[in-house]
């Protein structure tokens, strides 16, 4: 019991780092229509932005806040500079520019900083603490918890302030935003920027566990996509659920279903699209899409 | 005192010219109609207007040249386009379309006064204040485009095609309302329309467009009482 | 507006134009005058020919070397001609190519390591793959929009893993290696030769049926389904079929492409078939020119030739070089490397701004890459800075 216990723990950790990629996803995708395949490359060059600082000395929290802010001033000059001309256009060609976004990140990682597996800081120590009983790791509660915080943060930034609902009207309808003065492209650069500091804050708090390397997310960006296929594009909760279901799984079946075993993980989110599609093909809480010729 | 100006405008998509020498001037506190046909180029001027589509010639707004300014630029000026389609943010709230339209304001009370004034204009987006607008009728959503550009403030109103897919009497509901708003608050208005009759109960001038250019000018008087007006637009 | 009377928009579903070697523009001049010189019957079955002489002839005067790069080529070549089926020419952006690729390599080098006949094994290193293809996309192809390219991205990522753990068929992470394409006794060849042989014998059949497959009504329907899926429908044409059918070949091909992979490198291991060779290898597709035969050739030879220009520089250049390469392919030549001459010529004959209806990287590079993907009206603006 105190193993399940542990694995769900750990899974709903996992899944949380999935579930910020996917939801960067969603957002891009909200404000952009493409689907931006190197969310998780830009994520790790955050990562690296941190790793650099406290190798020159600087405290983990100011790296990381230093960090943050790159990411957002990164995500938005690629939206300005790179993305811009395809978005609106055809999503295949875009998605293509992003896995060429993705390989000169991973490239330009590589050539800076090898391409080996460095140590990364860990902000939450590696006890464990006892929770229903059970002892689980501090890092995993840690992770989930800070995730949480900063969906919901982006959350309420939605719902309640008028830059969320103008990043919202221009996702909807660029045309009538402008039309009421809204300043769309600096409205798509702040989307990105937002996408880019939530994977900036997955990338930080998985770093220690996995290794930090080029293709560090590059695993998590398959979970992520799985969960955006599951939860459904146009549902950020959806997607949010998606990505902890299926950390909890891997972990679950790693450890249960020996077949797979720790090394298969990765197909557990492939076997549940398979299920769940072969039921509902728009996703276990997205809206059946309906294209006008 | 005349606010908008347009002369000798051109546009084109692509290849295709569809805007051949237009003009169109309107006072303050006017409202001009621009009528003709479909493909005539009605909607295209006020998108040569509202900055949507590149366009050649001279449009002075308050004397100042607002040839290339970006669309978000020229809402500021003043200017606010109700596009054809309404362009309504389905999966907003009819409050936070108001919200929306009054972005640029700073002033909270005053935004609020002007949803209250929204809501008087139209009663029945009172009753669905917390729908979502994609829920709404097509009369509802024209009111409440119209009432998100009147949340801008706007000197000047760009209107396109208001009654387009609306029932008569919803049409006419709309255009009363826009009669009363232009009375009550002087906003000047340029009215795409291509039910003259309709338009004509709002306008003081029109000029009536073919291929891309004017065919006729007149105040509204005048063009009533044209037989080829009346043969063309006015059901004889 | 098209100048040129037989380039398609980029828009118009029904190009029958991929870009072959020898075609530029088929129309005769409205004035009927003779077409030019590489349109005459005769000159093109003049060119076939001299291509075939040269190809023939080329493997016994080369160096070693240079044979060993060529088949190399050759057989990603293949590779990228199998993923121009599915994501150029029916417009469904794959990452799981170099799975085929992959599996088509360990069942060769299983197959050889029995002592199967080298025939079955062929057959074999091609149903394989195919039939994982088939199963694949008829799962992925009932998802809408970008699924099958969000899909197929767990091919390589479930297979370098699922590779090492069937140990027992595939060597684990060691490998297999597999010798069996050795030049037969008495044909007076070198290994090398041989290798380039068979590399261009069963290529240039896989080339030729795949562009005639192109050019006849599947290559239509493929191009329908990718401009616009509901206006197939419309026509009966299943965009569920098509696609499904287009990946299944992508499949196919990919198989052959790993038996060619195991004749000349002649080891295979989990990692042929990793996330970052995927990558590369659309890499490749996009650069070489999508929708293309020509392309795919051009980017075989990106996918062998930048690795070994870097490695003589800095071997961790690669990436980044492959990054910059294609951002840059897209930003100026969406058509990719085959649509250059496409390019030149309409710059030189339009002399003021061109005005063509942009290219992407996913569509027959018919018209050049004047504007981008995006910029569908020039005139429309809808406040982007």
């Amino acid at each position: 019991m105190g193993k399940f216990v542990q694995l769900v723990v750990d899974g709903l950790s996992t899944g949380s780092v999935y579930g910020a990629l996917a939801l960067a996803i969603v957002l891009v995708h909200q404000a952009t229509g493409l689907i931006n395949f190197a969310q998780g490359g830009m994520a790790v060059l955050s990562a690296y932005v941190v790793w650099v600082l406290t190798n020159q000395g600087l405290p983990l929290i100011v790296a990381i806040l230093i960090a943050i802010v790159f990411s957002v001033v990164f995500g938005a000059l690629v939206e300005r500079w790179l993305m811009r001309r395809f978005e609106r256009g055809d999503p295949d060609t875009a998605v293509v520019v992003t896995i060429g976004l993705l390989t000169l990140i991973t490239g330009v990682a590589g050539w800076l900083w090898t391409y080996n597996n460095q140590q990364f800081p860990s902000l939450f120590s590696l006890d464990t603490v006892s929770f229903l009983g059970v002892s689980v790791s501090v890092r995993s509660l840690g992770t989930t918890a800070v995730i949480v915080v900063a969906m919901l943060l982006l959350q309420g930034l939605f719902v309640g302030t008028k830059l969320g609902l103008a990043l919202r009207a221009v996702a909807i309808n660029p045309q009538s935003a402008a039309f009421s003065g809204l300043n769309v492209g600096r409205l798509l650069m702040v989307g990105w920027g937002l996408a880019a500091a939530l994977g900036a804050v997955a990338a930080v708090l998985v770093a220690p566990q996995l290794t930090l390397t080029p293709g560090m997310l590059d695993n998590a960006l398959v979970y992520a996509l799985a969960a955006v296929i599951l939860g459904g594009l146009t549902s950020p909760i959806g997607v949010v659920v998606a990505a902890w279901i299926i950390g909890i799984l891997e972990n679950l079946a790693a450890v249960y279903v020996p077949f797979i075993g720790f090394d298969l993980k990765v197909a557990v989110p492939f076997i549940l699209i398979f299920v769940v599609l072969l039921v509902r093909p728009q996703g276990l809480f997205g809206r059946k899409n309906v294209v006008r010729v | 005192m005349t606010l908008l100006e347009l002369e000798g405008v051109t546009a084109s998509y692509g290849p295709v010219q569809v805007l051949d020498g237009v003009s169109l001037t309107v006072p303050e506190q006017g409202a001009v109609g621009i009528l003709g046909a479909n493909g005539a180029g009605k909607t295209t001027t006020l998108r040569a207007i509202s900055g949507t589509v590149r366009a050649g010639g001279r449009i002075t707004f308050d004397g100042k040249d607002i040839r290339g300014l970006r669309p978000d630029q020229v809402a500021a000026l003043g200017i606010a386009h109700v596009p054809e389609g309404r362009g309504t943010l389905g999966d907003l709230t009819v409050r936070d379309n108001l919200r929306v339209g009054a972005y640029l304001r700073k002033d909270r009370k005053g935004v609020e006064e002007d949803i209250d004034y929204c809501l008087d204009l139209f009663p029945n987006l009172k009753e669905r204040i917390t729908s979502n607008a994609s829920a709404l009728s097509g009369g509802e959503q024209q009111m409440l485009a119209v009432g998100r550009a009147i949340m801008s403030k706007p000197r000047l109103m760009l209107l396109d095609e208001a009654s387009l897919g609306l029932a008569p009497s919803t049409a006419k509901n709309v255009y009363d309302a826009i009669r009363r708003l232009r009375v009550e608050s002087g906003i000047a208005m340029v009215v795409v329309e291509q039910n003259a009759n309709l338009a004509f109960t709002l306008v003081d001038s029109a000029t009536v467009l073919e291929t891309g250019r004017n065919a006729l000018t007149g105040t509204s008087a005048e063009l009533k009482g044209m037989d080829e007006i009346r043969r063309a637009y006015l059901g004889g | 507006m098209a100048t040129s009377s037989t380039n398609p928009s980029s828009t118009n579903p029904s190009s029958t134009n991929p870009a072959s070697a020898t075609s530029v523009s088929t129309s005769s001049p409205a004035t009927g005058s003779a077409p030019p010189l590489w349109q005459r019957p005769w000159a093109r079955a003049a060119g076939w020919l001299l291509l075939l002489v040269v190809l023939a002839v080329l493997p016994l005067v080369m160096t070693e070397f240079v044979n060993e790069t060529l088949a190399r080529i050759g057989v990603f070549a293949v590779a990228v001609l199998g993923l121009n089926v599915v994501m150029g020419y029916a417009g469904q952006v794959s990452l799981g190519q170099i799975f085929f690729l992959g599996v088509g390599a360990y069942v060769t080098a299983y197959g050889v390591s029995n002592e199967w006949n080298i025939v079955l094994v062929f057959v074999l290193a091609t149903l394989l793959p195919g039939l994982a293809g088939l199963v694949v996309a008829m799962a992925a192809a009932r998802l809408g929009g970008l699924a099958i390219a969000m899909v197929t991205i767990a091919l390589p990522i479930v297979g370098v893993p699922l590779a090492k753990r069937l140990s027992d068929y595939t060597g684990g992470s060691q490998g297999l290696s597999a010798r069996f394409a050795e030049a037969p006794e008495g044909s007076g060849l070198f290994d090398d030769q041989w290798q380039l042989y068979i590399v261009l014998v069963i290529g240039g059949i896989v080339f030729l049926l795949t562009r005639s497959l192109v050019r006849g009504k599947y290559g239509r329907a493929f191009a329908i389904v990718k401009g616009n899926e509901n206006v197939a429908s419309s026509m009966g044409i299943s965009p569920y079929r098509y696609k499904v059918l287009a990946f299944t070949i992508a499949s196919l091909i990919g198989g052959v492409s790993g038996f060619l992979y195991m004749v000349v490198i002649q080891y295979t291991s989990p990692e042929t078939m990793s996330f970052g060779h995927s990558i590369e290898l659309l890499a490749a597709m996009v650069i070489g020119g999508a929708a293309s035969i020509v392309g795919s050739i051009l980017g075989g030879a990106f996918y062998v030739l930048v690795p070994q220009l870097t490695n003589q520089v800095d071997a961790s250049l690669t990436t980044l070089l492959q990054g910059v390469i294609l951002l840059v392919v897209l930003f100026v030549l969406p058509g990719g490397l085959a649509s250059l001459p496409r390019v030149l010529t309409r710059g030189r004959r339009r002399s003021g701004a061109d005005r063509g209806p942009a290219a992407s990287p996913t569509t027959p590079s018919s018209t050049p890459g004047s504007g981008t993907a995006a910029e569908e009206s020039e005139t429309e603006r809808q406040g982007h800075a």
